[in-house]
């Protein structure tokens, strides 16, 4: 193979591509056929990996540690929960918006906020970058809550993600999901979103003319308020209605206000069959033809709804590495009983669509000329500099390219928990994936991997065994992380190569072995 | 201008505690080449010793005094099981080990005490001292803030200059091999180093948690504004850590004023970001930047 590569200098360029081609296709096929659930774990494990293949060129062939990228994911998340949300033809372009575009845009500003980083980065060493980049994985809750009105504050954003429900959804399982009253919840914000503009103008003029009025207190109005209403209250729907409002009501005054206290309850006006029937806001097409409609009623607007709360639970406990993902799981598995195809599988395969595109890339940056380059620079860089090689543009490349993936990996992120918040890119996250990647092995994409991996597999790991044991909550929730945090020691001291290190170095030393006891 | 002052009155007392945390920072950094970013988790861990201490016995400083105790001992166990053997291997692996720390630390203190936030009240009266007709947002727990701070530096500064464990310690940092030449044994000074950094960041941590509350992760924004301190110190000077921990809080506290205190994570990113880019040898370093 390696003969191969360097006679033909164009065949690295296909030998990668097929790598990356044959995974995807595995993953993909893996996809189909394994349980929902299973597809959040795939989904939520190539989105580590999308973003550790960063910190393998960051960490392991730069070699500067870094803290700052779950901050990038943040990044990249908000610009496509952003993106997504407010923009409906790409400026400039004209065309329709869509998912890519939103993930191009998070790439651009990965590698916009990456050169700035790396810019400072490059001129610190060891502990300074590590420190700076703590600061800066810290400040960005701030950052969230400085701009409410834009990011949405510790709340967070709730985002819609383009799943395409037409394709997989079938017809009796939003059928479904319709009757089952109990579990749908129309009333709630991802459906208000999807609904006509009419519906929302009738929600705001009800709630501004009837509702507050009714829920203030009576003893607040005077004669001239009471008096000044009645232009509200000559609506004809509501005057002719003899059950709640009759004319005693309106010439004795204590009858009126009676009437406002105790006669109209707010369940009366809202089981009125004019609002419910109005066909402006809820028609028959809108469940049964309109696509979005249904995959919202299916398992999006669960899915959201759990994110969002756990999300915004997660903000005020802090940072905790385990966390996003444990949450999810309660999502996915919701999700996941409701629709036939659930959105999971949706996103994994588009999880893994990124993380292959990723890795291709990576893989030709790391097996070329600009690997070397990076290598060169941390295993010396006086050396480096003398073969003409920059220190510091190498450290800024490899921040840029880390830092694309970064973002990437936070926009796919963003569409795992149709949420992006403070309570989502904590510490807690860019410790992860410190953590994931010297386990792994930092020289290697492999590393990454199974950095992923064990990221994903170690907290439902600690959920089986406390399962067993009956474990306190507060142990098994934290567990995971104590896990971490001693492995990661022992690692340094033991393995620095990580679990692909400790695996080539056995192997080096059992093939050392058989040549030395084969060869007299 | 009375805004201005009461801004400043209020962020004395957290400026010290930063210092204390700085001090802590850069007692490490002297005796090991390390910067310890576990400094605060310890601190984290110890001050949830003296909740539990003064949840059981009542006294608040019956709890520091534990926690002091227990800060020298976290201090000398993380050095020998993980800064010794790892700082054979290169910086990188130093850092990731101190990371390993502060996580498994914060873990341990959820699975111990919980995860939610705790109240630490203050041992005495935390509401603001009334002059001249009107409240001084200065209060007798920030008083009693202030003096242990100042007790403790000045306690430091005469081990450092007038003893002779002080002296054998600043030659281990100054030079380790020529100490060791001249009889030091400068395992065990670094050993001390780290132990009374554990001790100060215990102190900081039950000094801190009453201005606000006690969880694992709480002491995570401590971390970065000591470190800011320490670093535009010069991450070397005892002195500068002392000084530009104070300012820090000082700086936070006019901002947080101004603005809002959300914003104080961004004003301790921006003094760190134009202090390396500008002096990243520090303010008050006694070595040149090396180059490279």
């Amino acid at each position: 193979m390696e003969a191969l590569v360097q006679r033909f200098p164009g065949a690295r360029l296909g030998v990668n591509a097929v790598t990356a081609l044959v995974i995807w296709g595995l993953l993909t096929w893996v996809n189909q056929v394994i349980e929902p659930l299973m597809s959040y774990y795939l989904a939520t494990a190539a989105m580590y990996a999308t973003a550790m293949f960063g910190m393998t060129i960051l960490l392991g062939l730069s070699g500067q540690v870094s803290l700052g990228n779950g901050a990038l994911m943040a990044v990249g998340g908000y610009i496509f929960a952003l993106t997504s949300m407010n923009w409906q033809t790409v400026p400039i372009l004209g065309t329709p918006w869509n998912a890519v575009w939103s993930m191009v845009f998070a790439g651009f500003g990965g590698v916009v906020f990456g050169a700035a980083i790396g810019g400072i980065a490059a001129r610190l060493r060891g502990p300074y970058l590590a420190g700076l980049t703590l600061g800066i994985a810290v400040g960005v809750p701030a950052i969230a809550n400085r701009f409410p009105e834009l990011l949405g504050g510790e709340n967070g954003l709730m985002l819609q993600v383009p799943y395409p429900a037409g394709g997989y959804t079938s017809g009796d399982t939003s059928d479904e999901a319709v009757d089952d009253g109990g579990e749908v919840p129309l009333d709630e914000e991802p459906v208000y979103e999807e609904l006509p503009d009419d519906f929302g103008d009738f929600d705001e003029e009800f709630t501004d003319e009837f509702g507050d009025e009714l829920d203030s207190d009576p003893g607040d109005l005077s004669d001239e308020d009471l008096l000044t209403e009645d232009d509200l209250l000559s609506e004809d729907d509501f005057l002719s209605d003899d059950d709640f409002l009759t004319d005693e009501d309106f010439t004795t005054e204590d009858g009126f206000e009676a009437g406002i206290d105790e006669e109209i309850p707010e369940e009366d006006l809202l089981s009125e069959d004019d609002f419910l029937s109005d066909d402006d806001f809820l028609t028959d097409e809108d469940f049964t033809t309109e696509d979005g409609f249904e995959a919202d009623i299916d398992s999006d607007a669960g899915a959201d709804l759990d994110a969002g709360l756990d999300g915004g639970s997660e903000a005020s406990e802090g940072a905790d590495i385990t966390d996003p993902a444990a949450d999810l799981d309660l999502a996915g598995v919701d999700a996941g009983v409701d629709a036939g195809f659930a959105i999971e599988q949706w996103q994994a395969s588009m999880a893994i669509a990124v993380a292959c595109v990723v890795g291709f890339i990576a893989l030709n940056l790391v097996r070329g000329r600009q690997g070397r380059v990076w290598q060169a620079v941390r295993d010396d860089p006086i050396a480096a500099a003398v073969s003409g090689i920059s220190p510091a543009g190498s450290k800024i490349s490899a921040f840029v390219v880390s830092s694309l993936f970064a973002a990437l990996a936070g926009a796919v992120f963003a569409q795992i928990l149709t949420y992006v918040g403070p309570g989502a890119f904590t510490l807690g996250l860019s410790l992860s994936l410190l953590v994931g990647i010297v386990l792994g092995g930092r020289n290697s994409f492999i590393g990454a991997i199974i950095g992923a991996v064990i990221l994903v597999w170690l907290p439902e790991f600690v959920l089986d065994v406390s399962a067993d044991r009956g474990w306190q909550n507060q142990i098994t929730n934290n567990a995971p992380n104590f896990i971490y945090g001693l492995l990661v020691v022992l690692v340094v001291l033991a393995a620095p190569g990580g679990i692909v290190g400790g695996i080539q170095s056995l192997a080096g030393r059992l093939r050392g072995q058989a040549k030395s006891s084969s060869s007299p | 201008m009375i805004d201005f002052i009461d801004y400043l009155l209020g962020g004395i007392s957290s400026g010290a505690i930063i210092a204390l945390m700085a001090l802590a920072l850069v007692l490490v950094w002297r005796s090991t080449r390390v910067v310890n970013f576990a400094q605060l988790g310890q601190a984290m861990f110890t001050t949830y010793i003296a909740l539990t201490v003064r949840e059981l016995t009542g006294s608040w400083f019956l709890g520091l005094i534990i926690a002091m105790a227990a800060g020298l001992v976290v201090g000398v166990i993380v050095h020998f099981l993980v800064i010794r053997p790892v700082k054979r291997l290169d910086t990188s692996g130093a850092i990731i080990a101190t990371f390993g720390v502060l996580i498994a630390l914060e873990a341990l203190a959820a699975m111990v005490w919980g995860g939610d936030p705790e109240a630490f009240p203050p041992p005495i009266n935390n509401s603001g001292y009334e002059a001249f007709g009107r409240i001084w947002p200065f209060s007798p727990y920030d008083l009693l803030v202030l003096a242990s701070v100042v007790f403790l530096v000045l306690a430091l500064s005469v081990v450092f200059t007038r003893t002779n464990v002080g002296l054998a310690m600043r030659a281990s940092a100054f030079n380790p091999e020529v100490a060791r030449l001249s009889g030091v044994r400068v395992n065990r000074m670094l050993a001390l180093g780290w132990a009374i950094a554990g001790l100060v960041g215990a102190v900081a941590g039950v000094l801190v948690a009453p201005l606000s509350t006690l969880s694992p992760t709480s002491f995570d924004i401590f971390l970065v504004f000591a470190f800011t301190a320490a670093v535009i110190g010069g991450l070397d000077s005892l002195v500068g850590a002392v000084a530009f921990g104070i300012g820090t809080g000082l700086v936070i506290a006019l901002v947080s004023g101004y603005s809002d205190s959300s914003n104080a994570p961004l004003v301790a990113l921006v003094l760190l970001v134009l202090n390396l880019l500008f002096k990243p040898e520090g303010v008050f370093s006694h070595h040149k930047a090396r180059a490279v």
